[in-house]
C-alpha cells in the first residue's frame, strides 16, 4: 500500500489572483495520489485527460499504460510525502510545481528518493483535468 | 518555437529567449533543480552545449494550451572533451497576447 500525507502547501504570489483554481487544482492533487493509493482507476480515469503525457525517470508513459499499471500493482509498503507546491495560473491553465518524498523498504534496507514535480491542468468541460506531469529525482 | 528556442540557447541570443520565456516560466532541469526564467538565462551565457538535435516531438493541444513532447540528443564540449546527452522533455506552452509563449518545462536524461 502506498501512504500519503499532504504537508506544508506553500503559497506563491500568483496564487493570489488564483487561489481558488490553487485550492481547486491541489484538491485534485491530493485526490490522485490518494486515488493511487488504493488502486481506484476509476478516479484516475477521470482525473486525468485521454491525452496525458507522464515521463517519470525518462520514460514516456500514456493514460492506458498508466492505469494499466496501478490496476496490476501490487501492495508496497512505500510511502509518499507531499513536501510543498505552487501554483501558477495562466488563464484555464494551472502548473502545480513542488517535491514530494518517496520512502520505502528494499531486502530490509530503508530506502529514500525526493522528486521534484511538473503537473500541468488544464479546465475542460467544467473539470480541471491532468494533460502533463512529469517528475525528476532530485540530486543530492 | 522549440527549434527556436534550442537554438536561442545554442546561439546564446538571450533576446530570443525573453521573447519565448514567459516571465513565470519555471523549468525543472535533468538533476531535479528548480530554475526559473532569468536562471535559465543565466545558465545560457555559460552552456557548453553546441547543438540541440531533435529527435521526435508530439505536440498535444488543449485549447490555448500545447504540450510539447520529444528527445533531443544535446551536443558539446567540456573541459575540452565531447560530450552527448539524450534527453526527454516535457514543454506547456501558452498562447498569450498572439503568440505562444513557455510557461513550463522539465527535462530528464535517457540512458
Amino acid at each position: 500500500m502506498v501512504l500519503v500525507c499532504l504537508t506544508s502547501l506553500a503559497a506563491s504570489a500568483q496564487e493570489a489572483a488564483g487561489s481558488d483554481v490553487a485550492r481547486a487544482v491541489r484538491a485534485l492533487e491530493s485526490e490522485w495520489f490518494e486515488a493511487q493509493a488504493r488502486n481506484d482507476n476509476r478516479t484516475l480515469d477521470l482525473i486525468f485527460d485521454n491525452a496525458l503525457v507522464y515521463v517519470e525517470s525518462g520514460r514516456l508513459v500514456t493514460k492506458g499504460d498508466y492505469l494499466l499499471r496501478v490496476r496490476s500493482a501490487k501492495p508496497q509498503l512505500e510511502q509518499i510525502v507531499l513536501e510543498g507546491t505552487t501554483v501558477r495560473t495562466f488563464g484555464d491553465t494551472a502548473v502545480v510545481v513542488g517535491t514530494y518524498l518517496e520512502t520505502g523498504v528494499k531486502d530490509g534496507k530503508p530506502w529514500l528518493k525526493r522528486w521534484r514535480f511538473v503537473d500541468t491542468w488544464v479546465y475542460k468541460k467544467g473539470h480541471w483535468m491532468l494533460v502533463a506531469a512529469a517528475a525528476v529525482p532530485v540530486s543530492k | 518555437m522549440e527549434h527556436v528556442w534550442g537554438q536561442a540557447y545554442v546561439s546564446k541570443d538571450p533576446k530570443a529567449l525573453e521573447r519565448i520565456l514567459d516571465d513565470a516560466f519555471v523549468n525543472v532541469d535533468s538533476d531535479g533543480k528548480l530554475q526559473a526564467k532569468a536562471d535559465v538565462l543565466a545558465e545560457m551565457r555559460t552552456s557548453t552545449t553546441l547543438q540541440v538535435l531533435t529527435e521526435s516531438m508530439t505536440v498535444h493541444l488543449h485549447g490555448n494550451t500545447a504540450i510539447v513532447t520529444g528527445v533531443f540528443l544535446i551536443k558539446g564540449v567540456e573541459r575540452g572533451k565531447p560530450y552527448a546527452q539524450r534527453v526527454r522533455f516535457v514543454d506547456t506552452w501558452f498562447y498569450k497576447n498572439g503568440q505562444w509563449v513557455s510557461i513550463a518545462g522539465l527535462v530528464t536524461r535517457i540512458g
